[in-house]
């Protein structure tokens, strides 16, 4: 009785969930009538693959999505290591002022990124950087929460291989390369992958830095392909699938290691 | 001792530098910003007091992103929260079952914020829409005030959905095995063992999501810029929408800056709020 409810609550929850995502595969082979027809119709009148033939031969998509892995790549690496500097020194270290320092740094968490939005837009304004990869990527670079969960993770590990480490002749870059960060590597891979995750999805910020086409990332990109303006709106899901399925694929792939790091450091 | 100061200085220049320059320097000069009078282009033009405050608080713009804020946050948080929990309980114990819901219920994490909030549009444009023939119902979704915050409240339940069933999901599988066996075999219900164990285990996690979901739900501005710009009507025109719209647009540098400091003031409040809940646990 229990398991029968279970499975219909379960079912109706997961149909619920999934229909966006197959509303859009739909969408995607709509026809130009479909889009207007009388009742909405839920399946399209054939499976032509004219939209994809569409939004695989626009001129700027491929670039778009380019732009976003680029970005993406980038803002995770840098935060890894800028991560990784802060974490090894807060916790590896002796020295003056240790506790302020953390202090301070940690603040950061308390001071929302989409509040300042403005003064951080004159900010990579004055640096010289709209328009640029780095102009994206750069505000994101420090994560107090990232550094914290680092520091939970070096923290585990025993102080005596550092200094084993060091009597060895091993510089601290060395150290941190070849030892600390392999042992702490599913906190590095978390860090990793949720920042490339909140890069890859970041919407306004990429949207108020870049103005030149070329530099756009595929999530302000997509809003302005202009399919729908010349009537193809099922292009613009075909696009939109095109730039979905992939992930959803290594999502579904590597659906255990994902959950791992994604829940890591949080709550704990 | 002063090798390693110099050395640990190095290492910790770039965080400190990036958090000076996107975190400290900006909140002071939106704070300091808020009692100036500083014109569109930037210049200083005298002293304000209160007034930029007086001027934020009293605009029945601002009052009414307000009022569509807390609305959005009413709508949204209950919902979400009782749907990311109820797919975590039931996918809690591992089924073959278990693991397609497993799938299922992250697969929106597959989606970004503007592809789904376009795909938002499509499926709720009007009376014409699929949302009408599926729910069997007659309404103009995202042309009319009342629905239209609805729809935005379930974007932001799909935004949220997939990395709250994770975080509840691994709270629940972190949960001692033997415990619940044992309730088992002394013949305790599923239901009994959920209610009496299970869930006062992953409260504080459920307390974690709830927070994070509520400081998100303050700060939205993207969905909303995607979904309805506000519309129909100002009706789904956010805090950080308006602020968004006055910073950018309007060049209203007064508003621009007090309601950026309000707003870290807000949040810092509800983390605090969370930071001294976690302790308590």
């Amino acid at each position: 009785m229990t398991k029968a409810i279970r499975i219909i609550l379960t079912a109706l929850l997961a149909a619920a969930v999934l229909f966006p995502l197959l509303y859009t595969l739909s969408l995607s082979f709509f026809s130009p009538g479909d889009f207007t027809a009388e009742t909405a119709k839920l399946l399209p009148s054939s499976f032509s693959l004219h939209n994809y033939a569409l939004a695989a031969a626009h001129s700027r998509f491929p670039r778009y999505v380019l732009n976003s892995f680029i970005t993406a790549a980038m803002a995770s690496m840098l935060r890894l290591a800028v991560s990784t500097l802060t974490a090894f020194a807060i916790t590896h270290i002796r020295f003056r002022g240790k506790r302020p320092i953390a202090i301070a740094l940690a603040s950061t968490l308390f001071i929302p990124s989409d509040a300042m939005l403005y003064e951080n837009y004159v900010t990579t304004a004055h640096l010289g950087l709209l328009d640029s990869y780095l102009g994206i990527v750069l505000p994101s670079v420090f994560s107090a929460s990232s550094a914290i969960i680092l520091i939970g993770a070096y923290l585990s590990y025993d102080r005596d291989i550092y200094d084993a480490a060091r009597i060895d002749g091993a510089g601290d870059l060395r150290y941190i390369a070849s030892i600390l960060t392999p042992l702490t590597a599913p906190a590095a891979a978390t860090i990793a992958i949720q920042s490339f995750i909140a890069s890859f999805n970041s919407y306004l910020w990429p949207l108020l830095v870049t103005t030149r086409p070329r530099m756009r990332t595929v999530q302000v990109g997509i809003t302005m392909l202009g399919f729908a303006e010349h009537g193809e709106t099922g292009a613009q899901f075909a696009s939109i699938v095109l730039i979905t399925l992939p992930f959803l694929i290594l999502l579904l792939a590597g659906r255990k290691a994902l959950m791992k790091a994604l829940s890591g450091g949080i709550g704990s | 001792m002063k090798k390693n100061e110099r050395k640990a200085f190095i290492y910790l220049a770039p965080a400190l530098l990036l958090a000076l320059l996107f975190s400290f320097l900006p909140l002071a000069k939106s704070l300091i910003g808020s009692f100036l009078t500083i014109s569109q282009s930037g210049k200083v033009l005298g002293l304000a007091g209160l007034r930029n405050y007086a001027s934020t608080l009293t605009d029945s713009a601002f009052l009414s992103s307000v009022g569509n804020t807390l609305r959005f946050i009413i709508i949204f948080l209950p919902l979400n929260t009782l749907l990311t929990l109820l797919a975590a309980t039931l996918t809690r114990r591992k089924s073959r079952i278990s693991s397609i819901g497993e799938c299922i219920f992250i697969s929106p994490l597959a989606f970004s914020l503007s592809a789904l909030a376009l795909v938002f549009k499509e499926m709720f444009r009007g009376r014409v829409s699929i949302a009408n023939r599926i729910l069997g119902t007659d309404l103009a979704w995202l042309d009319s005030p009342a629905t239209a915050m609805i729809v935005l409240a379930i974007l932001g339940v799909f935004l949220d959905f997939a990395i709250d069933y994770i975080l509840l999901s691994s709270a629940y599988r972190s949960i001692d095995k033997s415990v619940i066996e044992a309730a088992m075999i002394d013949g305790a219900s599923s239901m009994r063992i959920l209610s009496s164990i299970e869930l006062p285990l992953i409260r504080s996690m459920l307390a974690v999501t709830v927070f994070m979901a509520f400081k998100d739900a303050l700060l939205i501005s993207a969905p909303v810029m995607v979904l309805t710009e506000g519309g129909p009507f100002r009706s789904t025109e956010t805090i950080m929408y308006y602020y968004y719209l006055e910073a950018f647009r309007s060049g209203n540098r007064a508003a621009e800056n007090t309601i950026a400091v309000i707003m870290v003031a807000a949040s810092a409040i509800i983390m605090a709020l969370s930071a001294r809940r976690r302790r308590f646990d």
